[in-house]
C-alpha cells in the first residue's frame, strides 16, 4: 500500500475521532456528563447519512440532517435519563446505545441489515486517483473538525461555558444561583450529539460503507481513552488524545500485519490501553494537558489585595 | 409449549442470579457498578474449557475451578486497582472507566491465550423428557446451583456475623466502622464470592452456548438490568429481579416471533425494561420512590 495514503488514511480517521472527543469533551470534560453511549450517536448520523444521500439529498444537507436527528435523539435520550445518579445515566446510555445497534442490525428495510449499506462517494464525478480522493476526504473532515473546535472554544470559553465547569463541580451550587441546571444539561447533551452525528456522517461518506458491528460500544471506550489520555476539560486534550490513540491503534496493526510476532499485537494493545488508563486515572487523572485555571491570576490578586 | 418456556425462564433467571450476585453486593458496598464483571463471567467460562479439555474433566470440577479462580482475580484487582481508587474517593464515572478498562484487560488476555475462535465445551447432556418438556441435565445442574446459592447466602446474610456485618456496610458504613467492623476483610470477601459466582455463571452459559471472549460482555446488560431491578445490593430483590427477567426474556421471545419480529430483539427486552425501570423507579422495585 502507499505510505502517503496510509499516513492520510489514518489522519482521516483521526479527524472523525477528533469529533467524537471533542463532542465526550463537552459532557463529560466541561459539564461532567458521563456519556457511555456516545456511539449510538455517532452510529445514527453514520446511518442517517447513508440512507439520506440514497434518497438524493446533496451532502452538505445530509450531513446537517445528521447532525440534526442525533441532537433530536439526544434530547430524547437525556431528558428521562439526566434525572439520574451518575451510574445510572452510565448504564442506561450503554443500554441505548446496544438499542440502536440491535435495531440497525434486525430491520433489513432501514439500511440492509447484518449486511450494510453502501454509500456512493461525493467525490465520485472528479475521476480523483486513490491518493487525491482520501486527500478530498481530509479536507472536508479538518474543515469540519476546525469549525467544530473553534464553535467549541468560544463556548466553552463564555459565561456560558463557565455555568458549565459549574455545573460539574456543583450542580445544586448552580441551581440555588436560580439556573436551570437540567436545561443546560439538555443543551449540552443535544450540542455533543450533534457533533457525534456529524462525525458519523463523515465516517460513513469516507467508508463508503457501514454495517451494525462497526458501532460496538467498543467505539465509546476508545472515544474515552483519547478524552482521559489527552486531558479532559480542554479541547486541545481531546484533539492530543484522538491523535496519539489513533495512531497507536495503526501502530499495532503494521506489527501485527507486517512483523512475526509471539504475541497478537491487537490482543496487546488493548491490554495496553486498559492498563495505559487505569495507570493515568491513579496517577494522573488530568490527562497529557490539564484544563487550564480560569482566570485565576484576576481572582488571586482579589484575594491577596483584600487580605493585605 | 407453555411448561416448557416455564422451565427455560427459569434457566435464565438462575444464570442471571449467579452472574448478578456479586454484582449487586460489591455495588452495594463500594458503591460503583463493576463494569468487569461481564470478562468475570468469561473467565470463568474458558477456565471451564481448560479443565474439560481433559480426558477426564468434569463440569463439576470446572465449576469449583471457576469459582476460586475469577474469586482471586476479583481480589487481586481489587487491591491493585480499586481499594486505592475508593480510598482517594476518585470520582465515579473514573471508577467506572477503570472497571471497563479492566475488562478489557482480561478479555484480550483471556483471548491472547485461548484465542477468538469460537469453541464448545463438547458435553452431552441427558435430556429427561416428561410428555412434551424437556429438560437436560444441565439445566437442573443451573436450577439447582441458583436454589442452592440462594439458601445458603440468606442464612448467611441472616445467621452470621459477617453477613450481617455486609448488610450493615452497605446500609450506613460510617456507623458499621465504629461498631468496630472490619470492613476491608469484608470487601475482600465479598469481592471474592460475589465473582466466584460469575465465574460459575460463565461455566453454566458457556456450556449451554458456546465459549468466545464476548461472552460475558453479552449478558452485561441484562446483568445490570436484575442488579437494578432489585435494588442495588439488596440480594433478596435479585431473585425476584432475575425471575422477572427470565420470564419477560422467554416469554418476550414467543410474542416477538409471533408479532414477526427478529429474534435479535430478546436482548432489547432486558434494556427497556432497564431503561423504563431507571426512569420510573430508580430505586428498583423494592425501593420507595
Amino acid at each position: 500500500m502507499d505510505p502517503l495514503v496510509f499516513i492520510l488514511d489514518a489522519l482521516v480517521f483521526v479527524g472523525v475521532f477528533m469529533l467524537l472527543a471533542l463532542s465526550l469533551n463537552l459532557e463529560f470534560g466541561y459539564t461532567g456528563l458521563g456519556n457511555f453511549g456516545k456511539v449510538a450517536f455517532f452510529m445514527v448520523g453514520a446511518y442517517i447519512y447513508a440512507i439520506a444521500i440514497q434518497f438524493g439529498l446533496p451532502f452538505y444537507l445530509s450531513l446537517v440532517l445528521c447532525a440534526l436527528v442525533a441532537s433530536i435523539l439526544g434530547a430524547l435520550v437525556s431528558l428521562p435519563a439526566l434525572r439520574l445518579r451518575e451510574d445510572y445515566l452510565a448504564i442506561t446510555t450503554i443500554a441505548f446505545g446496544e438499542i440502536v445497534r440491535i435495531i440497525f442490525k434486525a430491520e433489513q428495510s432501514i439500511a440492509g441489515g447484518v449486511w450494510g449499506i453502501s454509500i456512493p462517494s461525493i467525490f465520485r464525478d472528479l475521476n480523483l486517483s486513490i491518493r487525491m480522493s482520501v486527500v478530498a476526504n481530509l479536507l472536508l473532515v479538518y474543515f469540519v473538525v476546525i469549525v467544530v473546535f473553534i464553535v467549541l472554544q468560544l463556548l466553552t470559553n463564555s459565561p456560558y461555558g463557565r455555568v458549565l465547569r459549574a455545573i460539574r463541580e456543583d450542580d445544586e451550587a448552580v441551581s440555588v444561583l436560580g439556573k436551570n441546571v437540567i436545561y443546560y444539561k439538555v443543551q449540552v447533551f443535544m450540542i455533543g450529539s450533534a457533533v457525534a452525528g456529524l462525525s458519523g456522517g463523515l465516517y460513513a461518506q469516507y467508508l463508503r460503507f457501514i454495517e451494525p458491528n462497526m458501532f460496538l460500544p467498543l467505539v465509546t471506550f476508545f472515544v474515552w481513552i483519547m478524552l482521559i489520555l489527552g486531558g479532559s476539560g480542554n479541547n486541545k486534550g481531546a484533539l492530543v488524545g484522538a491523535l496519539l490513540v489513533e495512531f497507536i491503534s495503526r501502530g499495532s496493526r503494521i506489527l501485527k500485519d507486517y512483523v512475526a510476532l509471539p504475541v497478537d499485537a491487537h490482543n496487546v494493545q488493548y491490554i495496553m490501553f486498559g492498563v495505559l488508563i487505569i495507570l493515568i486515572i491513579m496517577y494522573r487523572p488530568d490527562g497529557l494537558v490539564r484544563e487550564k485555571p480560569l482566570k485565576a491570576d484576576w481572582i488571586e490578586r482579589k484575594i491577596t489585595h483584600g487580605n493585605s | 409449549m407453555t411448561e416448557q418456556i416455564i422451565i427455560n425462564s427459569l434457566v435464565t433467571a438462575s444464570l442471571y442470579l449467579l452472574a448478578a450476585t456479586g454484582l449487586t453486593l460489591t455495588f452495594g458496598l463500594s458503591k460503583f457498578p463493576n463494569f468487569a464483571y461481564a470478562e468475570f463471567v468469561t473467565l470463568g467460562a474458558f477456565l471451564g474449557l481448560f479443565v474439560l479439555r481433559n480426558p477426564d474433566g468434569n463440569i463439576l470440577f470446572a465449576l469449583p475451578i471457576a469459582f476460586v479462580g475469577v474469586g482471586l482475580i476479583s481480589v487481586l484487582s481489587y487491591s491493585l486497582v480499586f481499594k486505592n481508587l475508593v480510598a482517594r474517593s476518585t470520582n465515579l464515572i473514573y471508577l467506572m472507566i477503570s472497571s471497563i478498562a479492566l475488562g478489557y484487560v482480561i478479555r484480550h488476555g483471556i483471548a491472547e491465550i485461548w484465542g477468538w475462535r469460537t469453541q464448545s465445551y463438547q458435553q452431552v447432556w441427558t435430556i429427561y423428557r416428561f410428555g412434551d418438556l424437556r429438560i437436560t441435565t444441565l439445566w437442573i445442574l443451573m436450577i439447582a446451583a441458583a436454589l442452592l446459592t440462594g439458601i445458603v447466602l440468606h442464612l448467611f446474610l441472616t445467621r452470621s456475623r459477617l453477613g450481617k456485618a455486609i448488610r450493615a456496610i452497605a446500609n450506613n458504613p460510617d456507623l458499621a466502622s465504629i461498631t468496630g467492623i472490619n470492613k476491608q476483610k469484608i470487601i475482600i470477601l465479598t469481592w471474592f464470592f460475589g465473582a466466584g459466582l460469575a465465574g460459575m455463571a460463565g461455566v453454566f452459559r458457556a456450556a449451554a452456548t458456546r465459549v468466545v471472549p464476548m461472552l460475558g460482555w453479552d449478558i452485561l446488560l441484562p446483568m445490570f438490568a436484575v442488579t437494578i431491578l432489585g435494588g442495588i445490593g439488596n440480594f433478596y430483590g435479585l431473585i425476584l429481579a432475575s425471575l422477572i427477567l427470565g420470564f419477560a426474556e422467554n416469554f418476550g421471545v414467543v410474542y416477538l416471533l409471533r408479532a414477526g419480529l427478529s429474534t435479535e430483539y430478546r436482548m432489547a427486552i432486558a434494556f427497556l425494561i432497564l431503561i423504563i425501570l431507571l426512569i420510573f423507579r430508580p430505586k428498583g422495585l423494592a425501593g420507595g420512590k
